[in-house]
């Protein structure tokens, strides 16, 4: 069929064509830079969509896989994890596939066995479409020239001499150096910067342009833009996250769109290379073909197919978490205030799966220790300055902005300002050495006299004496300022108060409290790894929960704040102290701060959990070892430490792989259970959420984060070409902010492979996310009726939700549209 | 002196030619035995390399018999240089396989891989300690084809199969070369024995301009380098060659691409006299480092910058071959060996910079006065430790010439604070730094000369020409750094980041290169209509 041009006016086609930039723009998930690299659900502009649906429109856009492949959870199925009943019921939800039976679905699973794998994107592009008439691969052309511009114009410090105005905005920037460069003329691409030089300035007038000569026809123009946007989908990534932090200070921004207009200008300029071939006629009947797949889109057999055998695998999963809590104990569901006892230590933990196991094992240590889950943020938003810094950084959720400020800083004045003239220094004399060291001849100056020095270096960073390069808390510091240094909080006591009041509320820790309470933050600690701060905490922006941790405990020992939160109802006895800590995850140690200001009533208890707590460091660890490959027995401890110092560990621990549940309740419900460390723990009592403000926070916000980890995990792991980052031996830092794999290609989201698999087998199976809340269900109820994109997730199939009664059994599973059905008996 | 013995060092080459082809059995086992064996066979060679070291430093050359025919055939060549590179060698041997064993865990193919560097590192030992020039000549193709087999690791990623296609080419036409080089040489004095046509060069002919045996043979030797090393215009693989693990990169630019220096300085002898190739290797060598070290300053990503840095000294080492200083050379090489090993293993801590890089340092001021002072610190430094080393930096314009570079240096090092708005403390640490570069410069040069003495020629007369050759070039980098130093002063210009677009796109040398070997072809003949 011919395609169609539909005559509009030029202004309207203008909204319409820049409403349609807008609205795939709005399809694609952000990266964040490495530096503070923290997980994003790559589907997240698809919830609105069922998961079906946006696995239909994957494929189409961009051969995307929803699942792995058939092979995988045939596997499952011979291995009885997946039994017949899930099968069934996995059937029963679904209408496109016809069988009748689970053996006749068993039939048409076998036949599709391992050849499901990725497929082409059905919808065309001109690149892809010159490719194929010419048999030179102009996909992976464009590919790389965009994504070689790209990588100098959001450089962020790595070439010394910046070749792209990072000033201008972004499709002046491009036009620029597209005018300029000759690579495309050399390669082939005769005339392609006089194409550029003809484009309009303005990225809409210029995308206007193009789609008018390559006539696209209209029904098919956001399938299309979104194919093209997926080509080079890392750096629309990563201008989509300059978009999401604008839209957060509610500023507008069209970098996004400006990004779509280069890639139609690409697209543009490989129409006139087809038309001096006489070949224009290709791209027309690949219009054609792109009007009629726009027409009826729907989900094919073999991708039903594979839906429905990843339903019935999350369905066995999630048989098996209910199960889990109907053959525990008896809950005696015992409320915190009847309970006569005080708990020698409250221990309040991040969400975090990897924190599920430190708790069950101080718990273990010794049962007179409470542990809390909570966002390990631990409600301070705050802006973080060390030392000497410039500028702070947003150590908060990303969701969230700062709202306030805090400055690293050394108590003393006098020796605050040395600190910081002596971090300047080094630094200043830093940068010195490295226009030496890089710099244009001077770099032969430095090899000859200097370069003999890596010898050793090599041989001690090889044996995890030293480190690569310095950890950049520290870098510039003496060792006296290290210790010495403190955050200082700046705010008004009014806000102190209201923080701490949310914090606590938030946390369900409004009485009982013990003599000590320890706030725990967490951070991983490993070295030559760009992957550190996605190890790190995400509720804390892709930093460490120190600063959070500190800035808690200190406000929350505030006399002056305390007595604010008893006029707020809140009694923290004069007896209750705060200590904050610090969890790493890799080594699974715990370090805590402010000793020194601990009273002197509490030291005697606090040394007494400091050896709890080695304790259950080493449990911890000797759980973990098998998953890390390291034989048990008494070198555990050692062989951990020293994996977290090897500079070649490209797996120094598991993050959060195997993330699959999130429960919501008080922690006795969970306190017996092994979870595997792989469930995110809330604590939750919703009998003192009067108002269900702390539920409604909950599911909008960390129920929200872990389904952006759930997912992100989920997608590197069926699909990591696109949403994921390949192989980490091949991870070439960009910008110092980004990941090429190899020397070109696209900008890299997501995990790596290794992050995912440990060789033999995936450490994260594709699972979406069980959500588990201990509250009535009208509550629940209530607060998806209010948040849509909440309840999206949910009734769109990417989270499933279940609801636990106040004994403590999961009894009802949300079947959508605010629907739940009781769970039979197990 | 020759000895049976000498030939015992082939136990290091040998194995690691073991774990080569010690990949058997299951997987798992395979993976096991493979790690084992190479952690073996890698303090095998470290202790093989100190011995043979040590007895060189005692008893001077020592060669072994040749096994072979007609005076062509396998030796080992003990001296100051196959030591020097030996060790060098063995010591990188085991931080790279060390850091493969861990890297690649996981990998299924992780026993190829291991087999393969394997493999490759005793290529690479045979190349150095080589003693005749059948072996040479062996080694050096060996090497290369094994290479080849790491960079093709994921042969499924079609740009490192580009990369290592344009590399393949370059190598095959410097094998060509270093052929005819082997074959003019072995005519010209029928053996192959490198002492003994060191000896014929030493005794009877100078090549001097003319082309002569000795004098084609040099210039082929040269052009073989200068392909080996990837100088320009072939550099474009080098930039390229990040498609396999990082291992590979560590082990190509810190033991397999300064093959070309190598076969300088091996060859010293031949060349030393050879004026046509020495200016070759001082304009091509010149040029690359020029040209790499300034697009290196252009480059976002971290590997492909370290991939343009490697050019460019493997160009300055080439360069001062020419003009004949072989122990700077030397120093050079097995210095910016290890920078470069550590540099390329230590890439993924860019980020921990990354993060650390937001303090606020004082600004540049961009003023004359201020970078001459810092020209004058640099230059009084060096004048000043020359004097108590006493060392004779003023007869020999090479010598001056050198000393330039290093203040050149210095100079880029000290400006940044002096010329700024900060105290006195920045400009002291610095110039403390230069200092320390400084006495480490006269410490080690001389060390190398000391080391090197009777293993390659003294620093003979140069002829005018290639001294004006290496003075224009040292003139350009001396234009080149002053115009650096003033940079971050400098209000941006248009003008200026066109240039540095250009730049940055390596002046299309490489794109040509990818032109002509069709990079963009498919694989597969005419894919199917869309």
């Amino acid at each position: 069929m011919e395609p169609t041009c539909t005559a509009i006016p030029t202004t309207d086609r203008r909204a319409v064509i820049e409403g349609a930039l807008r609205a795939v723009g709005g399809r694609i998930a952000p990266v964040w830079p490495l530096e503070r690299f923290v997980a994003v659900n790559p589907y997240m502009g698809l919830a609105d969509r069922s998961f079906a649906d946006a696995a239909e429109l994957l494929a189409r856009v961009a051969g995307a896989s929803a699942t792995l492949p058939a092979v995988f959870y045939l596997a499952a199925i011979d291995e009885g994890r997946i039994t017949a009943d899930d099968l069934t019921d996995a059937l029963a939800a679904q209408h496109q596939v016809a069988a009748t039976g689970v053996t006749e679905f068993l039939e048409l699973a076998r036949v599709l066995g391992s050849t499901s794998g990725p497929a082409a994107p059905r919808i065309p592009t001109v690149a892809s479409v010159a490719t194929a008439c010419s048999g030179n691969d102009w996909q992976r052309f464009c590919t790389d020239r965009v994504s070689a511009w790209a990588s100098a114009y959001f450089d962020t410090g790595q070439a010394l001499w910046a070749s792209a105005d990072a000033d201008l905005p972004l499709f002046a920037a491009w036009k620029e150096e597209a005018s300029l460069d000759r690579t495309p003329e050399v390669m082939g691409l005769a005339g392609f910067r006089s194409v550029v030089r003809s484009l309009p300035d303005d990225p809409i007038a210029a995308a206007e342009l193009a789609l008018r000569v390559l006539d696209v026809p209209s029904e098919a123009l956001e399938a299309y833009l979104h194919a093209l946007a997926l080509r080079v989908g890392g750096w629309a990534a990563y201008t989509a996250r300059i978009g999401f932090e604008r839209q957060l200070n509610h500023q507008d921004d069209d970098t996004l769109v400006q990004f779509l207009a280069v890639l139609l200008a690409w697209e543009l300029a490989m129409f006139r290379t087809l038309e001096r071939h006489s070949q224009a006629d290709a791209w027309h009947g690949a219009c054609g073909l792109l009007a009629q797949s726009a027409e009826r889109p729907e989900v094919g057999e073999t991708l039903a197919t594979l839906l429905v055998l990843q339903d019935a695998f999350d369905r066995a999963e999630q048989r098996r978490i209910i199960a889990q809590f109907a053959n525990g104990r008896i809950v005696t569901a015992h409320d915190a205030k009847q309970d006569p006892r005080r708990p020698s230590a409250q221990a309040v933990f991040c969400i975090d799966v990897r924190s599920e196991v430190f708790r069950r094992h101080l718990e273990s240590v010794a049962d007179d220790i409470d542990t809390v889950g909570f966002a390990g943020f631990f409600g301070f938003p705050i802006d973080y300055v060390p030392i000497a810094h410039a500028e702070g950084e947003a150590q908060c959720p990303v969701l969230l902005t700062p709202t306030f400020t805090v400055i690293e800083t050394i108590p003393d004045p006098a020796r605050a300002l040395e600190a910081v003239e002596d971090r300047r220094l080094s630094h200043q004399v830093r940068r010195a050495w490295k226009s030496f060291k890089m710099g244009a001849i001077s770099c032969f100056s430095f090899v000859g006299p200097v370069g003999l020095l890596y010898l050793p270096k090599m041989f001690t960073d090889t044996y995890g004496k030293t480190r690569p390069a310095t950890r950049a808390e520290d870098e510039g510091l003496a060792a006296w300022a290290i210790d010495a240094k403190t955050p200082s909080i700046a705010i008004s006591l009014e806000a102190q108060v209201q923080l701490a009041e949310g914090a606590l509320r938030g946390m369900s820790l409004t009485n009982g409290f013990a003599s000590i309470v320890l706030i725990v933050g967490h951070g991983a600690n490993t070295v030559n790894n760009p992957y550190n701060a996605g190890l790190d905490c995400g509720a804390c922006g892709g930093h460490t929960g120190e600063a959070n941790a500190r800035v808690a405990a200190a406000i929350l020992n505030d006399p002056a704040v305390r007595d604010g939160l008893a006029d707020r109802g809140i009694l923290l006895p004069h007896d209750t102290w705060f200590v904050a800590a610090l969890h790493d995850t890799t080594t699974d140690t715990i370090t805590m701060f402010d000793r020194s200001s601990v009273p002197p009533t509490h030291t005697q208890s606090v040394v007494q959990l400091q050896v709890q707590l080695g304790e259950a460091s080493r449990r911890c660890r000797s759980e973990r070892a098998p998953r890390l490959g390291v034989r048990a027995g008494s070198a555990v401890d050692a062989a951990i430490i020293r994996r977290s110092t090897d500079w070649a560990q490209v797996r120094p621990e598991w993050g959060l792989a195997g993330c699959r549940a999130f429960i919501a309740a008080p922690r006795e419900h969970t306190r017996d259970l092994d979870l595997a460390g792989r469930a995110f723990l809330h604590s939750y009592d919703w009998r003192q959420d009067l108002e269900f403000d702390v539920l409604e926070l909950i599911m909008t916000a960390p129920v929200v984060v872990a389904s952006w980890i759930n997912l992100q995990y989920y997608a590197s792991t069926v699909e990591n070409r696109l949403f994921g980052s390949g192989n980490k031996t091949l991870h070439n830092v960009v910008g110092k902010s980004g990941i090429l794999e190899g020397n070109g290609g696209d900008l890299r989201v997501g995990l790596p492979w290794q992050s995912l698999h440990d060789g033999t087998m995936l450490q994260h199976e594709p699972l979406r996310l069980n959500v588990v809340i201990r509250a009535p269900r009208d509550a629940i109820n209530n607060v998806l009726a209010t948040h849509r994109h909440v309840r999206d997730l949910f009734d769109n199939g990417w989270i499933h939700l279940l609801a636990m009664d106040d004994g403590g059994s999961i009894t009802h599973r949300y079947t959508g549209a605010l629907q739940w059905s009781r769970i039979g008996p197990i | 002196m020759t000895s049976v013995l000498a030939m015992g060092v082939l136990v290091a080459p040998a194995a690691f030619g073991v774990v080569a082809f010690g990949k058997l059995g299951s997987r798992e086992a395979s993976v096991q035995r493979v790690k084992r064996m190479g952690v073996v066979a890698s303090w095998v060679g470290v202790l093989v390399a100190i011995v043979a070291a040590g007895t060189t430093s005692l008893h001077g050359l020592s060669e072994s018999p040749t096994l072979g025919g007609n005076g062509l055939g396998v030796s080992v060549r003990l001296d100051a240089l196959s030591t020097v590179m030996f060790l060098m060698i063995t010591l990188l041997a085991v931080v790279i396989f060390r850091f493969s064993c861990t890297y690649l865990d996981g990998d299924e193919r992780q026993s190829v891989f291991l087999g393969r560097l394997a493999a490759t590192i005793a290529a690479v030992e045979v190349l150095v300690l080589s003693g005749n020039l059948a072996v040479l000549v062996g080694a050096w193709v060996a090497t290369s084809l094994a290479l080849h087999e790491l960079l093709v690791f994921y042969r499924d990623r079609p740009r490192a199969v580009i990369a290592a296609r344009k590399k393949f080419i370059a190598a095959r036409t410097g094998d060509a070369l270093l052929i005819a080089a082997a074959v003019l040489l072995y005519r010209q004095y029928d053996t192959g024995n490198l002492e003994k046509i060191f000896g014929g060069i030493r005794d009877t002919a100078k090549a001097g301009w003319s082309l002569n045996a000795v004098g084609v043979a040099a210039l082929c030797l040269a052009f073989a380098a200068l392909l080996k090393s990837a100088q320009f215009p072939t550099h474009g693989w080098l930039v390229e060659v990040m498609e396999t693990p990082t291992p590979v990169s560590a082990l190509l630019h810190a033991g397999v691409l300064n093959a070309g220096p190598f076969l300088a300085l091996r060859m010293a002898f031949v060349l030393n006299d050879a004026h046509l190739a020495s200016s070759v290797l001082i304009v091509a060598g010149g040029f690359t480092a020029l040209f790499a070290s300034v697009v290196l300053l252009t480059q976002p990503s971290v590997k492909v910058a370290l991939g343009y840095s490697s050019a460019a000294h493997m160009g300055f080492m080439l360069m001062i071959c020419g003009i004949g200083v072989f122990p700077a050379a030397l120093l050079h090489l097995v210095a910016h060996s290890f920078y470069k090993a550590h540099a390329f293993l230590s890439s993924g801590s860019v980020i921990d910079d990354a993060r650390a890089d937001k303090v606020a340092i004082p600004l540049r001021l961009g003023s004359a006065r201020r970078v001459t002072a810092s020209l004058v610190v640099a230059l009084g430094l060096y004048l000043v430790l020359a004097a108590a080393w006493r060392a004779n930096i003023t007869d020999d314009p090479v010598v001056v010439l050198i000393g330039a570079i290093l203040v050149l240096g210095t100079t880029q090092l000290v400006a940044p604070a002096l010329d700024s708005t900060g105290g006195r403390r920045g400009t002291g640490r610095t110039a403390l730094l230069a200092l320390a570069v400084t006495t480490s410069f006269f410490t080690l040069e001389s060390g190398a000369h000391h080391v090197l003495a009777s293993t390659v020629p003294e620093i003979g007369t140069r002829t005018g020409l290639e001294l004006a050759l290496f003075a224009t070039v040292v003139a350009v980098f001396a234009t080149v750094v002053i115009l650096q130093i003033f940079e971050p002063a400098r209000t941006k210009s248009r003008r200026r980041r066109a240039l540095a677009i250009h730049l940055r796109n390596g002046l299309y040398a490489n794109a040509l290169y990818d032109r002509v070997v069709g990079a963009l072809r498919l694989p597969t003949p005419r894919a199917e209509r869309v």
